[in-house]
Formats: C-alpha cells, structure tokens, sequence
C-alpha cells in the first residue's frame, strides 16, 4: 500500500496512492482481540501510551485538531486580516448549494472537473497496467529492466511531468503535434488549450506518469497466482482468454480492489497536472475541486468558503468509498457462496 | 606561543568589534533609533528583504547587479534579493506579512496596493513619499493615486509597462507590405493582415490569456470608448457596446482566417520569433527578450482600432510592509533603499521597464540609449493604469475567463461579457462586504 | 524483431521459481515464436514511449533559445550550447539546491514516520490497553478524510508555529502517518509471537522485544513504508507552493513550477531545469531500483 503520510495533510497529486484496507482491519481487530485473551495478555496502559506518544503528539496537533478545526472555520466566516470571527451556522454550505452565489457556480464546475478526469482516468490507469503487467509476468529477459523503465516517471515527480509535457504538447512549438503532422493527422491540435483535448492530455500524461506504479503492483498480484490453477484451465481445455478470465482475473481481486480504491482517491485529488499542463483552461474547465479550494482558500482568503468546500467534497468521496466498499464485499461474498 | 598569539587575537577582534559599533552609532547626534521620516538610514546595521516579481528578461542579471551596488555604498543595510513570479506574490504575501514572514519592502502592481492596504498589510507611506520629495506631478497623471487608499498614500510608484506592436519585419516583406510603414490605424492594420492572408500568413495570433489576450482586449474597450469599471468601481461595465466591439474585434480576427483559433500561452510571441507570424501585440518587457536575437524586428505603438487613442499598462510600486512585530529600523531602511533606487533608475530601461519618475524617462539620454523604448514612452500620454479598489484582482480575473471563452469559441463575446459582468459585480459587492467603505 | 528460443526449464529475468505455462516442450513452435515477438514488440514500444520524451528533453536543453523556438522540430541542437544550463546555474533559479532540499524533506520525513508509526503499531498490534479501540478506530477513520480537509486549518497551524518557508513545514504535519500505523500493525500482527513470548518469559521489556525482535523481522514492510513515504513527499506539490517562500527554500516541485512560470517560453532553460531536475532522481533510481520496485509491489499484496 502506498503511503499517504503526506496526503493526511497535506494535499498530493493523483499517482501517490492511498491504501484502503477497512475489510482487512475488522478481521484483524478481531484477532487483536483473541491474542489479548490469550494467556500472558494483561493491560500495560501506561507503556502502550508511551509507544503510542511520538505518533499521538503528530495525530492530535496536525490530523485530529486541523479536522476539527476545519470543520469551525467552515462554520464562521473566517478572514485571516481580522482579529475575531463570528459563527455563521451553516451559511457558507447553503451558499454553495445556492445558483448564483459568488461561489456556488465555480465550485460545482470544479467539481464536474474533478468527477469528469477520475471517470475518464481510472479506467485507463487500471487497464494499461493490467495490461503491462500481463505482459511483464510472461517469460521474457530483462524482465526487469523493462519494470524499472516503466516505473521511472513516478519517481520524476509531478513537476517535472508536467515541465515536460506541458513542452512536448505546445501547440506550436511541441514535438507531438510534429510527429502526428508527419504521419498525416492534424498538427495543430491544441492539447493544452481547448477541450476536449485538453482532457486527453491531462488523463494521457497521467497514465504515461503513474503507469508504472499500479503495474509493479499488480504484476506482484499475479506472481502470487498459482501456476497449477492455470495448469487446471488449460487441462480443461481453456484457451489463453478464457484463463485469464477465470484465473487471471478472480486471483487478483485483492489487488485490484486495493489498486482500484487508490486509484480513484488519487484521481479525485488531482492538483498537479491541472494547475501545470492546462492552468484550469480553457477558461475554468479543467480547474479541479482541489485547485480550486486551495485557490480559494489560500490565494483569495476565502478561507470559510473553502472550508466548507473541503468537507462537501470529503462527503462525495466517502459515499464514493462506501458504495465502492459495499459493492467489492458483495462481490466477494456472491463469489465465496 | 599559542597563548600569545590568541590574545593578540582576541584583543584584534575586540578592537574591530568596537570600531564597527562606534561608527554603527552612527555619526548623526541625537537620532537614537531612527524614524521613517528620516532621508537617510543611521541606524544600527540591519538586513531587509526585498520580494520583487523580475524573474525573466534581463531583469535577473540587473537586479542583483543593483542591490549588490547598494548594499556596498551602504554599510548598515544588507538587501536581501527575493524574487518569485508575480503570482507567487500575490498568492504567497498576504498570509506571510500577517505571520511575520513577508518582506519589509515589496514591488507589487498599481491593482494590489488598495488590497494589501484594506488588509493591513501595508504601513502608510506619506511621510516617506514627502521626505523623498516626490508629489504626484512627479509622475503620470493619476499613477500616485493609485498608490491610495482612504485618504492615505501607501505606495511610491515605480515603473510603468505599457503594451505596444511587436513586428516581424521580413515576414512583412515578404508578404509584399511595407516594412518601413508599419499601420497605425484600423484600415491600414487590417489592410496589412488582409494582404498577410493572400501571402498565406496569418498576420496577428490572439490569444486567451491575461499575458497578452486581456491586455489587448482592455486596449480595444478604451480605444472604443469603454471602461472596465464606473469611477468608483461599485460595478463593471466592460460588457458595454464598447466591450462587445473590442472582444469582436478580436474574435473576428479567428474567424476572418487572420489568427489560428487556440493558440497556446505565449505561441504568438514565438510564432513572431519563429517567422510565422507578423504582428503580436505584447509587453514593453518583451523588448529584452532574448529569444529575438538576429530577427528583424521592430516595436511601435498599438494600433488605433477604436475611436480614439489608449493603450494598456501597468504599474509597479514600492510598498513597506507591515509585518506582524514588524521592526521600525527595517522599514527606515528600506526607505534609503527605494530613495536609492529611485535617484538610480537611468538603467532600469535595461529590464524592458519604463521608470515611472517623469524627469528620469524625460531625460534625453534615455532615449539615445535605449531607442526601442522610444514608442513606448510616446503611449504613456494616453495609456490606462490599472484599476484599483481592494480585491480587484479578483474581479480582473473574470475579464480574463470572458476573453477565453470568447477567443476558445465557447460563447459569443456578448454572452461571455455578460457572464462576466455578472460575476464581477458579486465579486465587488462581496468585497464591499470583506473590506468596508 | 527478435525470435527468442526459450528452453525449457530456463527462467525469464524476473520469473518466479515455478514456471507459467505448460511445461515440457522440446522446441519452440512458430506461433510461440511469433507470441514472443510480438510480446517484445509490444514491451520495447512501450519503453521507448517512456525514454523517447526524456531523451527529446535532453536535447531540447542543450539547444540556445532562439533555436529552441525557431526550429522545435529538429532533434539535434544547433548550434550545441551549454547557455541554457549557464542560466540555470548563474540565474535566480537553484534547481540543484532545490533538488537537495526535496533529498532533505523525503528523508526526514520518512525517518519520522518510520520511528512513530512502528512504535505506535507495536503498541496496537501487542499490547493491550485502555482506549485501544477508540485510538485505533479513529487511526482508521482519518484514512478515509482526502487530504485537502487538512490544507487550511494546518496552513494556519503552521503559520503560527512560525514555521512558514522552513523545513518543518513540509515534513512535521504530514509525519503522522495514520497509513503508516494502519500498515505496520497488519504486518506485526502477522508475526508469529513465539520469539516474543519467549522473550517476555525471560523477562525483556516491550521496547527491548520491540527493538531487537519486532523490528528486525519487519525489515521488509518498513522498507515498503520508507520507499512509499519518501516517494510521497518528494512528489508534494500544493502544500509546499503555499507553504515555502523564499527561492532558495523551494523543493524540487514547486520550484520547477516556478522556473516554468519565469522561463515559460524559453523552452530550452525550462528543459535545462527539468534535466537537472531529473538527472540525478533517475541515477539514484536506477542503482535502488530492484528494492524500490519491490518494496512498491509488495504494498499491494501484504497490505
């Protein structure tokens, strides 16, 4: 699982993913539980407390009060140039669920923005790897140079990405609309200028980006799948698509659920290629939820105004993870019976 | 032998340490610390830091190239050189000057000042515009108000940055127009882009970002007769007839085949320099620009497209800032440094900036050294300055997104006016609300 | 095209110890032939579609300016000029500085995690105490909270700590890695407890079994959690845009983004940036890179 250390906030780019694991953790609280029945469990509160205090002093000051305090600021109407603020109720989330507010219109086509990439980005950030790694786990040399060049833009950073393309995409002066000229299509298309190119740019430039990293997870996934239930298919008289479905595919449901969930947290959190490749244009089109809560929040000091914002959008993604949750248990458990 | 030689030591540095402070005293008699009226700083030795936004250009080499100047003349002031890009300025130094983090001096534009005033950020100026002896006549016509704000100056003007026609002039000639008679006028400019189009030219490429589709858009509405805001700025009017005209104008331009339709941020100046182009309307700074190289080019005075002459410009200005415990010999010094560079500004041309202090542009020699300049400083006459009201920034940015919308084709100009307009004026009456009167 | 014999028997460069396919074959039929290719194929396409880019912005870099912009199309420079890297070197723009200052930040903050996420999982995974259910239900918890909950309220926090535009800033709030804990309490839970009860019967304390048997039996999940902390910070972007000031201060993200925004069209000092930018990542990537790529993949698979 990746880290998130950064991402609990403080805010990341999509492609530094974020481990979910909830159906994990209750087996393992569970077994928590039977070991401390075990002979020789006794409570040791104080010495717990002291393993836990490095870790609790950072959780208490920079998760749990930054969270409870976010929540207050969002009910005031806080300015950082005054010396008092004063409780608003639930003003500014009323504003934004009101048309023609000051920031009502832009904050839902933020987050149209946000839901229009992580719709078209996941599933190319699923299938590419799925496919490369398929690829990478046949009996090939250099298998593994071939993993380290795949996964070497990740470990770029996403500055440099975008640098990089934001260059190599330039309307006029970019190599690829060269080379697209040079093979008979069109060589003007504005990648980072217009939609909808714009947001093939952005999801393009995030596979070429993050590829790397769901591959190597995966194809760890499919070295964990036995070679004898492929012996079995094939003995069956199952040709290569027919294992993959039914080998392949149910062998890896642990990792793809974990690659799935990271996958659409890091792409509903996408910062970095917006605000380098496309700046939000044209116009505000591909300005992201998160762009423009920081914008609001820490360039504009609307700081109450984007609070709020920040929970809405903790709210969608929350029913986006339960529903995502339900749906993965009820799979397993229609496969299980 | 060691021994001896570590109290010869010590008695040196002791020796060295005494002199510096008797002469950090300082020589003037009964000035104990010193005040922010005071011409020059005789305080105790002090480091100030200086954001500024001159990232590109020559702008980079001059600017440390000055400071360093500076801070050897001057033994008790150290400047601290900080630059970042505009943005990242206005982004990062509010919050920064409210931790004690920001600058004691600043270069902002004429828009920020009323914004910083209103929040505080910025320590009133007037007695340090008075001891350096300027008034507002000293500059352009209504520059130094800008620099105000209920009633009290906070800002020393600086420089000004007016737009002008940047030319490519062997694409001219090769397209059969007259290089040497560059158009000054709608008939003639359009006349030179019509003949640019037979010779398979498209002659200007207008973009939808503020660097420069916006600057060319606000040229456009003054030159027909429009205005951004009303006197007051208590709504916007840039959706009038005269800002419909200005944003069709240009649109029209896309569609009479004369500019390619989404060009990227800056692809009109490079399409200049790269030959495919004629026309780009841009920035005095990009008179140093030095991607030009051996190209044959020329700069003049924006086309008059409109009914009567104007042109964009902006405005740079000193501000002393406020931080929070923020120390009064910092600010006094940064004072000597602004009155410094003021008296030594004759070089400033150098960064493709115009100084704002009408003696030192009027001096004949800066024209003689600095002949490009010379179309620029003819526009100042009739040039429009930045708005300013506080969080006016935030309200130009809706300018910015109806010129995109316009020039991307998304919606026609009169549609992405008014949309605009509309968000504007919540936006100034939410900053009625947040800063006051 | 390359026709590749396999033999039987042979692994590939990264195959496991047991074989995918049906074994036992004496030669390589046609259509095995053909697969191979094709999958080779396939696999250099898809390299070159990494490397060619970053070669093309090599190239870019050592072209002058007015190259840059008159002839992109041309892959070698011409003339070839150092002038890019000289502005980059000389200019308001420390790429090399910002590059040790990301090297910095990572490190610490792994370090940081490392340290308080393994003691607080030991306690959690071990040792039974008062609230253990409360604290470990609200770790969970704040895993689902998407990192910009935390933008604001922390960016005030630090600003009245001071820490503005200073290193704390970019590596304390995000040490308490919830993620961590959550990670390294699965793992510890998974290990066998015979060694440390063994211990505990000889009397050792929790932080001796803690120290000399938990921990070196978590080697493999503490090198994951390192690599995956260290690659989060260096890849922060929005936090350190607001939080960094100065220019010298900047790390490695936010401060390309600035060279880009000063330099926007000046393709090749921009390029000579990302080059320096990039150089010495992927040389330090290429020498760790099996542990790396492994300790990322098996993050999938334990967690």
């Amino acid at each position: 699982m990746a880290t998130d250390t950064d991402s609990l906030v403080a805010p990341r780019e999509t492609g530094a993913p974020r481990p979910r694991g909830s159906a994990r953790s209750a087996r393992s609280t569970r077994s928590a539980r039977a070991a401390a029945r075990r002979p020789g469990g006794r409570r040791r509160t104080g010495v717990a407390y002291l393993f836990l205090a490095p870790f609790l002093v950072l959780f208490l000051v920079f998760v749990l009060a930054p969270a409870v305090f976010g929540l207050w600021i969002s009910l005031t109407n806080w300015s950082p140039f005054r010396a008092t603020q004063s409780f608003v109720g639930l003003k500014n989330y009323i504003e934004l669920f009101t048309p023609g507010s000051t920031t009502s219109g832009d904050f839902w086509q933020s987050m149209l923005a946000t839901g229009i990439f992580t719709v078209a980005s996941v599933p190319f950030l699923l299938l590419v790897p799925l496919l490369v790694a398929v690829l990478l786990n046949q009996r090939i040399r250099a298998g593994s140079f071939f993993r380290a060049t795949f996964f070497a833009p990740y470990v770029l950073g996403v500055a440099v990405i975008g640098v990089i393309w934001k260059y190599l995409l330039d309307t006029q002066s970019g190599i690829v609309n060269h080379v697209l000229g040079m093979i008979g299509l069109p060589d003007n298309l504005p990648w980072t200028v217009d939609v909808p190119w714009a947001w093939i740019t952005l999801v393009g430039v995030t596979v070429w980006w993050t590829m790397g990293f769901n591959t190597v997870i995966i194809l760890a996934g499919l070295k964990g799948i036995s070679a004898d239930l492929y012996e079995a298919a094939a003995l069956d008289g199952a040709g290569a698509f027919r294992q993959f479905v039914s080998v392949t595919l149910p062998g890896l449901r642990q990792v793809m659920t974990f690659v799935v969930t990271i996958t659409i947290l890091a792409s509903a959190n996408m910062f970095g290629q917006s605000f380098l490749l496309t700046k939000g244009g044209p116009g505000n089109t591909t300005r992201t939820a998160i762009m423009y809560i920081a914008d609001q929040g820490l360039s504009q000091n609307n700081m109450a105004a984007a609070s709020a914002m920040s929970y809405v959008l903790f709210a969608f993604l929350a029913i986006i993870s339960i529903v995502n949750f339900r749906l993965q248990r009820e799979r397993a458990e229609k496969s299980a019976s | 032998m060691k021994k001896r030689f570590a109290v010869r030591a010590v008695a040196a540095a002791v020796t060295v340490g005494l002199g510096l402070a008797l002469t950090a005293c300082g020589s003037n008699s009964g000035s104990g610390g010193s005040e922010v009226s005071s011409g020059d700083y005789t305080g105790p030795k002090v480091t100030i830091s200086f954001w500024n936004g001159w990232t590109g250009g020559a702008a980079p080499v001059l600017v440390p190239k000055l400071i360093d100047k500076f801070n050897s003349e001057h033994k008790n002031i150290v400047v601290k050189d900080v630059p970042m890009q505009w943005s990242d300025i206005g982004q990062k130094m509010p919050l920064a000057v409210k931790a004690g983090k920001g600058p004691d001096v600043a270069v902002g534009h004429g828009d920020d000042i009323a914004t910083y005033a209103a929040q505080g950020l910025v320590l009133k100026a007037d007695s340090i515009v008075k001891s350096l002896g300027y008034s507002a006549s000293d500059f352009p016509a209504g520059l130094m108000d800008a620099g105000k704000y209920n009633g009290a100056q906070y800002a020393v003007p600086w420089s000004v940055t007016p737009l002008g026609l940047y030319v490519n002039k062997d694409v001219l000639q090769k397209a059969g127009v007259d290089p040497s008679s560059i158009p000054a006028d709608k008939t003639s400019y359009e006349a030179a882009l019509a003949k640019l189009k037979t010779a398979g030219v498209q002659g200007e490429w207008v973009d939808g970002y503020v660097f420069t589709g916006t600057f060319e858009f606000e040229s456009l509405l003054w030159q027909y007769g429009g205005d951004l805001f009303d006197k007051p700025v208590t709504k916007a009017t840039f959706n009038s007839d005269a800002g419909v005209k200005a944003l069709t104008w240009m649109t029209d331009l896309i569609k009479n085949g004369y500019s390619p339709a989404n060009v990227a941020q800056d692809g009109n100046i490079n399409a200049l320099i790269a030959g495919k182009t004629a026309f780009n309307w841009n920035g005095v700074w990009q008179t140093t620009n030095t991607a030009f190289g051996k190209l044959n080019w020329q700069a003049v005075a924006v086309p008059q497209i409109g009914t009567q002459k104007a042109v964009w410009s902006s405005s740079t200005h000193w501000m002393f800032m406020n931080n929070k415990g923020q120390d009064k010999n910092k600010t006094a010094a940064a004072a000597t440094f602004v009155k410094w560079m003021n008296d030594n500004s004759a070089d400033w041309p150098k960064t493709g900036e115009l100084p704002a202090k009408n003696s030192v542009r009027d001096d004949p020699k800066l024209v003689k050294d600095y002949p490009a300049l010379k179309p620029f400083l003819d526009e100042l006459p009739y040039a429009h300055y930045e708005a300013t009201a506080p969080g006016i920034t935030s309200v130009e940015a809706t300018i910015t997104t109806a010129v995109n919308e316009a020039v991307t084709g998304k919606k026609s100009p009169k549609q992405a006016l008014d949309d605009a307009v509309a968000k504007a004026n919540a936006l100034i009456k939410q900053n009625k609300d947040t800063y006051g009167n | 095209m390359t026709t590749v014999t396999s033999r039987p028997g042979e692994p590939g460069a990264d195959a496991p110890e047991q074989p995918r396919r049906i074994p036992a074959r004496r030669k390589q039929t046609p259509q095995q032939a053909l697969r191979k290719s094709v999958l080779y194929a396939a696999l250099i396409v898809l390299a070159l579609i990494v490397i060619l880019p970053l070669v093309w912005i090599l190239l870019t870099s050592f072209k002058t300016d007015g190259d840059a912009i008159r002839n992109p199309y041309s892959a070698l420079p011409n003339p070839f000029s150092f002038d890019a890297y000289a502005t980059i070197a000389n200019g308001q723009q420390p790429v090399f500085r910002w590059f040790l200052n990301s090297l910095a930040a990572a490190a610490l903050q792994s370090v940081i995690i490392l340290v308080t996420a393994s003691l607080a999982a030991y306690a959690l995974a071990r040792l039974e105490f008062v609230g253990k259910r409360i604290v470990f239900g609200l770790i969970v918890a704040t895993l689902l909270v998407p990192p910009v909950i935390f933008l604001i309220p922390n960016y005030l926090i630090v600003q009245n700590l001071g820490w503005l535009d200073s290193i704390w800033a970019i590596t304390i709030p995000g040490a308490a890695s919830a993620f961590g804990v959550f990670f390294l309490r699965q793992f510890f839970v998974g290990l066998p407890q015979e060694i440390e009860e063994a211990a505990r019967i000889d009397g050792a304390g929790d932080l001796r079994i803690f120290l000399q048997i938990v921990i070196p039996l978590a080697r493999p999940a503490l090198a994951t959690l390192a690599v995956l902390s260290f690659l989060a910070n260096w890849n922060d972007f929005l936090w350190p845009v607001y939080v960094l000031l100065s220019p010298e201060n900047l790390t490695l993200q936010p401060g390309l983004s600035q060279l880009q925004g000063a330099y926007s069209t000046h393709f090749a000092i921009v390029m000579a940036g990302a080059v320096v930018a990039s150089v010495p990542v992927l040389i330090l990537f290429f020498f760790a890179q099996k542990q790396i790529v492994e300790s990322v993949a098996t993050s999938g698979v334990k967690g």
